[in-house]
């Protein structure tokens, strides 16, 4: 086939990085240095990392903030997930469309709102219940592990939703039917079949939003960094920017080589658990829809009620406290005194030449990352399906990776790159560059599971036919390949690009000055900085801005594609 | 022992309704072996599924054993759980998670009976027994062949002793030489315990070696019910006809109550029926009689032999007539038929239908 090398080439180029930076992370944690000096080896940051107790601390907070999140997370998703797939719920259309839009909504977005709402001494659900019952302390706190994975885990519920569906519909109906046909009621059947059933499944699913809450970025940053609750990202991120030490590579390279380690071995079990719960999944022999457990007028209403409940909490409530935080000057509770000081002034007050230069880097960002991402994509996949090379399955394998391994570690290898390797060579730090090729890269393994199950199920003997008809590989692609790809490639494209779009993880190891600042950065800024409700104003900002780019995925994304990938 | 009337079912499909069943009524007797036999798409499985409580009709009744199950008008639907029936599934629906005797057992200790696990252990060993899978007990479910999670299923079904069973073509997963075994076992298993059985199939072999009486089914409706003979000799029209056996099919119209002019020549038929207008002539292939056999001089014609295939038990032999091309079976004791053959249609194996009602593939 001529034009093959080609296509290996592009693959070897798109993954080279990646694995240069995971190689790059495990050597930051034995060097020691600054910029510019000879290289010394040295087992001192693993040391430091074993004898200090804020390590195990921090193991501690992270852990119980991911299992947290896994709990709160499969809380609304499971009971969501049945109620769809198993009953005769009207509007199930629209719960689709809520979970849909609810996984687009920024993590660092909703954060916020819970601060405003359930903080100790500012929010306005503490300050109500002390004030009301007479109390002497608030009696939530959402600057704790709890209140941070509920948080995470009300974000995350979306993608384990989609993840438990998945497992519903692989179920042979059946198997439910049997057990109702021969005397078992409707919560005998769901406890003895139906749960045993989706176990592995909704294990799966555990499994990965763990893997996610281990190394999320956003909450414990919101929340939990200014009131000193530290989980190993937030952790890492302040061993890299400290605000009052200088950085410190090192610990930060030894950090991340332990935090790899654990996301490798817990997405080799997310595969385990996932390949046992395909031994449960059963191809039906007809195509009838399974019995729809009637609910009642009743039982709609009390469903309804949990996802209204569901969607109000996860999504409404941070909303609207946005809303009010940004009307204020300073943050108050509702009242007629508060009301008196509405006013648009945060709004007018922002920094609205950086906004514009920010607006301006995050819309090249969502056209170049996605295109690029893409273009690598389609060569890998290409490579790993269809080259018969032999070292096929090692590209994905390769491919894989950015997904595993977690997205701020990838920034800070960027980032040490950048500032130790190729200092005198290429002038990358605070580059908008430095940000196009880490979003890039982290985006492969996403795309490429997208691309990889599109094009298996195209026959090859299609392409066959047009390379016995002479067209070089070039052209079979243009020709064939991608106008059979389209709708994956247009949906592929379109949700990457908004993810760009809400990206704070990696943006704020990346993000060093005004050159390649992005919105979410400078929101976060503002935050950090204490001007809380002028953060909220500038939260809102973005979100507006984002609304064009959600309304075009809506109409032209396929919801039913983001299963295939997660 | 079933009785169902006027029952309805409509599907939604995209945007418009598809109706599954247009108003079926049948009776199924106490310790019958009734067979639900239609292509795919006739509403048979949609009739089983409703019996079992599976899918509720939009109108009808359906009652068991005296009891209404299911009643539009009294508004009484009863869940599945409640109806004590046993059944067998297409995909067998064993659960993967249990061993077989789990699969038997959760039956029995969380079904209708809530049996103690003593009793139950002693029931999954009778079950098993009946279909002689007394040593799998401990067996996963999953590592079953085919063949063996159609006998757990069939023994889950039996186990909590239902006074009905529901099969959903049970055998249409099995391959051909097992389904002849298996058939004939369900036929046996079910005359000993006398149970009655409704069975849905598409196979009208299946129907004719298993079933007391048989309703054929076509487009949501009840063609004709009949016992096996019945059906293949006295079909109500064409369609059952052409379901049951294979048939040939000749245009034509009546002349008067026992002559019809068709394609081959007027035709002689049985004088019972009469009808206005164009009709068709059926006959079966192995009623097609070839050469001097008989002395009969009604309804022969003479006819070229156009290919004979020879099956080892019968012949095959294509004649062709006046254009028009008949299929006939015969003994293969002779030697082959060729060349020009004299064919006779026996009076009384003529059928007879108009041609509005019938939708024959003659051509």
């Amino acid at each position: 086939m001529r034009g093959r090398w080609l296509f290996v080439a592009v693959s070897i180029f798109a993954l080279v990085p990646v694995v240069a930076f995971l190689l790059i992370i495990l050597w930051m944690g034995f060097w020691q240095g600054n910029p510019g000096d000879p290289v010394v080896y040295t087992l001192k940051h693993y040391r430091t990392l074993f004898t200090d107790p804020t390590t195990y601390r921090t193991l501690l907070n992270t852990l119980g903030f991911a299992s947290t999140t896994v709990l709160v997370s499969l809380l609304f998703a499971v009971p969501t997930a049945w109620l769809v797939e198993r009953t005769d719920l009207p509007g199930k259309n629209l719960v689709f469309a809520l979970v849909t839009i609810g996984a687009l909504v920024p993590t660092f977005f909703t954060a916020m709102g819970w601060v405003f709402l359930l903080h100790p001494r500012i929010g306005i659900v503490n300050k109500f219940v002390v004030e009301w019952f007479g109390l002497e302390q608030a009696p939530f706190n959402i600057a704790s592990l709890v209140g941070m994975g509920w948080v995470e885990g009300l974000g995350l519920s979306s993608i384990a939703f989609i993840m438990i569906v998945a497992t519903y519909r692989s179920m042979d109906p059946a198997l439910e039917e049997a057990a109702r046909v021969h005397g078992l009621g409707i919560f005998r059947t769901l406890r003895y079949v139906t749960l045993p059933l989706t176990f592995p499944g909704i294990l799966a699913a555990s499994i990965y939003v763990f893997t996610i809450g281990l190394s999320a970025f956003e909450v414990p940053a919101i929340i939990g960094m200014s009131n000193k609750i530290f989980t190993f990202s937030t952790f890492i991120f302040y061993k890299i920017q400290p605000l009052e030490e200088l950085p410190s590579y090192g610990i930060a390279g030894a950090v991340s080589s332990l935090l790899v380690v654990l996301a490798l071995f817990l997405s080799w079990g997310y595969f385990r658990v996932l390949r046992f719960s395909h031994r449960y999944a059963v191809v039906t022999g007809k195509g009838y829809r399974p019995r729809l457990i009637e609910l009642g007028k009743r039982g709609w209403l009390i469903a309804w009620l949990f996802l209204g409940g569901y969607f109000f909490i996860g999504k409404l409530l941070p909303f609207f406290l946005l809303v009010w935080a940004s009307l204020l000057r300073f943050f108050q509770p509702p009242s007629w005194a508060a009301l008196e000081q509405v006013s648009l002034s945060n709004f007018y007050g922002l920094p609205w030449s950086l906004m514009l230069s920010g607006a301006w880097n995050t819309l090249i960002l969502m056209l170049v990352v996605p295109t690029l991402a893409l273009i690598f994509c389609l060569a890998i996949s290409w490579t790993v399906l269809r080259s018969g090379l032999k070292w096929r399955l090692a590209f994905d394998a390769v491919a894989f990776l950015p997904h595993a391994v977690p997205h701020l570690i990838l920034a800070i290898a960027a980032v040490f790159t950048a500032l130790f390797l190729l200092r005198n060579t290429l002038s990358l730090y605070g580059s908008l560059t430095i940000i196009i090729i880490v979003y890039t890269i982290s985006r492969i393994s996403f795309a490429t599971r997208i691309i990889n199950n599109s094009l298996a199920q195209i026959h090859p003997e299609l392409e066959e036919a047009a390379f016995v008809g002479g067209l070089p590989l070039l052209q079979v692609m243009r020709k064939i390949l991608l106008p059979l790809l389209r709708p994956a490639l247009v949906y592929a494209w379109l949700w990457m690009a908004l993810l760009c779009y809400r990206e704070l993880t990696m943006a704020s190891v990346l993000v060093t000055s005004q050159e390649n600042v992005t919105l979410p950065m400078i929101v976060w800024s503002l935050w950090l900085g204490g001007s809380l409700n002028q953060a909220a104003a500038a939260n809102l900002v973005v979100l507006a801005f984002m609304l064009p780019a959600v309304v075009l995925y809506l109409a032209f994304g396929r919801r039913s594609r983001f299963a295939e990938a997660s | 022992m079933i009785s169902i009337t006027g029952v309805r079912k409509n599907f939604q499909t995209g945007d418009q309704p598809v109706a599954a069943l247009r108003g079926i009524d049948v009776e199924v007797n106490q310790g019958e072996f009734f067979v639900l036999l239609g292509p795919s798409g006739s509403g048979k499985t949609t009739l089983l599924r409703s019996v079992a409580g599976l899918e509720k009709p939009d109108s009808g009744d359906i009652s068991l054993n005296g009891k209404t199950v299911y009643s539009s008008s009294q508004r009484i639907s009863t869940p599945p759980e409640e109806r004590g029936i046993g059944m067998v599934f297409q995909s067998y629906a064993i659960w993967p998670h249990l061993t077989v005797a789990e699969n038997i057992g959760l039956v029995l200790t969380h079904g209708r009976y809530r049996l103690s696990k003593k009793k139950a252990a002693e029931q999954v060993r009778r079950s098993l027994a009946l279909v002689q899978l007394e040593n799998f007990e401990n067996r996963p479910a999953r590592l079953l062949s085919g063949g063996q999670q159609q006998r757990v299923a069939l023994a889950r079904a039996l186990a909590v002793n239902p006074a009905l069973l529901l099969m959903d073509e049970p055998l249409s997963n099995l391959d051909a030489r097992l389904r002849e075994d298996v058939r004939a076992n369900i036929k046996k298993l079910t005359s000993q315990l006398g149970i009655t059985v409704l069975y849905v199939t598409h196979d009208q072999v299946e129907a004719m070696v298993l079933a007391d009486r048989v309703a054929v089914m076509s487009q949501g409706q009840i063609l004709q019910v009949g016992n096996p003979f019945e059906l293949y000799r006295f079909p109500a029209n064409a369609l059952v006809a052409e379901f049951f056996g294979s048939m040939n099919w000749l245009r034509g119209k009546m002349l008067n109550g026992e002559q019809v002019e068709t394609e081959l020549g007027v035709l002689r038929v049985d004088g019972s029926r009469r009808f206005d207008g164009a009709v068709v002539v059926g006959i079966r292939p192995e009623d097609v009689k070839l050469g001097r056999s008989s002395n009969e001089t009604e309804n022969r014609i003479e006819g070229k032999v156009l290919s004979s295939t020879f099956l080892g038990d019968q012949v095959t032999v294509e004649v062709k007539i006046e254009g028009k091309v008949l299929i006939a079976k015969a003994l293969a004791e002779d030697e082959r038929p060729a060349g020009s053959v004299s064919v006779h249609l026996p009076k009384r194996r003529l059928v007879v239908f108009p041609e509005a009602l019938a939708k024959p593939h003659a051509e």
